[in-house]
């Protein structure tokens, strides 16, 4: 699946038509998905998917080469883009404290998960983070939450859920990078 | 900007925010634009992006209205019918694949480039790795638009018995022009004419296998063997 997703983007960076169908055909439902479960607007995410595709037939040769899964990449760039748009949509008008404070309250579980969870790395790491946590920082990602929806999901200030989450963040690096 | 190590921790915070996507839409635009001048955060947004990218995977496919793909397909070829050139017709590039010609980091930057516009002024030099599906014809091309040399190093790959190399640049939509057959020297040099320039500079460079002599038809007949896209330097 992969190698022919590559094969067909190669393709399209040499402006072969029935390649980008194909392309399109072997993953635009991925790609709907995830700018619908960002978006959530069936129009909005239509729109954005055709934007999408009009990236990809511009500038595929820029992104030929793909050690990892090319559906993932395909699959970020649609979600990048969904992302701008829902934020375009939705500005909001209070600015976040952007005070940066490292130092961490309470020491975050270090018991590393031996087993590598199915999801690889990423997963192995979440299972470093307190679990509200992790489950913050992957519903950010996934549905595309900002921080002020992450904020009111956990009941807690715009500024503490960013303070949470940069930590997370950094700690997720921290075991990401082991 | 400092390299200490609390400057570090809140770019990178910065940049994992931003591929997250929690920043309000301000903060994201100006981060954006930081990260157009910044290789060090081009980078970091690479990681974050590679790393979090497999988030995707659980997201459940959700088949598009065929109006999107029609839609799509008016938007970017207009109403006219798809003329199906040689290039389409002769099925050349069936079996074309590529391998990783860039660690990891590539995609990130393929996305980072695909908002940003081309630096201004000309690029002092242009490069490209092409590769190909069996990774046996690896080459590097170095393009200097000042001199119009393009220089060649082939790390892997001779051609067949009766079988030459042909060079070619694809711009645009433009068919392919030929660079010319490859010397039998691993390295060499080919001077571009001085109206192929721009084509070179921003377009795509491929290898195909061709007879003795190169194509007959003036347009690569063989199979596609390596491709890599011209970037500036």
């Amino acid at each position: 699946m992969s190698n022919e997703i590559n094969q067909l983007i190669a393709r399209v960076a040499l402006r072969d038509r029935a390649a980008f169908a194909a392309l399109y055909d072997a993953t635009s439902a991925k790609l709907y998905g995830v700018c619908l479960r960002i978006l959530r607007d069936k129009a909005d995410a239509e729109e954005a998917l055709q934007e999408v595709y009009v990236r990809v037939w511009m500038n595929a040769s820029r992104f030929v080469a793909a050690e990892t899964s090319p559906l993932s990449w395909l699959a970020a760039i649609a979600r990048n883009h969904a992302i701008d748009r829902i934020r375009a949509r939705k500005p909001q008008s209070v600015d976040i404290d952007d005070a940066f404070d490292l130092a961490d309250d309470a020491p975050g579980p270090e018991e590393a998960a031996i087993n590598a969870s199915e999801g690889g790395r990423i997963e192995r790491c979440f299972d470093e983070l307190p679990e509200d946590r992790a489950a913050a920082v992957r519903a950010a990602y996934v549905e595309g939450y900002s921080y002020h929806e992450l904020a009111e999901q956990h009941a807690v200030p715009v500024n503490t859920m960013r303070t949470w989450l940069r930590r997370s963040l950094l700690k997720l690096r921290a075991c990401l990078e082991r | 900007m400092t390299d200490a190590p609390e400057h570090r921790d809140r770019d990178d915070a910065l940049a994992a925010e931003y591929v997250l996507g929690v920043l309000p839409h301000a903060e994201r635009v100006v981060f954006a634009m930081r990260l157009e001048h910044s290789e060090q955060l081009q980078a970091r947004v690479a990681f974050w992006q590679a790393q979090l990218a497999p988030l995707t995977d659980e997201v459940a496919p959700v088949q598009p209205p065929a109006r999107v793909k029609s839609g799509l397909e008016h938007r970017l070829f207009g109403e006219a019918p798809a003329k199906r050139g040689l290039w389409n017709a002769v099925g050349l590039w069936r079996g074309l694949g590529l391998v990783g010609v860039a660690a990891s980091a590539a995609l990130a930057v393929a996305l980072v480039q695909m908002t940003r516009s081309p630096p201004p002024g000309p690029a002092p030099a242009y490069v490209a790795e092409l590769t190909g599906e069996s990774g046996q014809v690896r080459m590097l091309a170095l393009f200097e638009p000042e001199t119009g040399q393009l220089r060649l190093n082939r790390t892997s790959g001779t051609a067949e018995e009766a079988r030459v190399f042909q060079l070619w640049v694809i711009a645009d939509d433009n068919p392919p022009v030929s660079l010319g057959i490859l010397p039998q020297d691993t390295s060499g040099s080919v001077t571009i004419p001085e109206d192929l320039g721009a084509a070179l500079a921003g377009g795509v460079l491929a290898i195909s296998d061709e007879p003795a002599g190169g194509s007959p038809t003036g347009q690569p007949t063989g199979e596609v063997l390596a491709v890599g896209q011209m970037a500036p330097l």
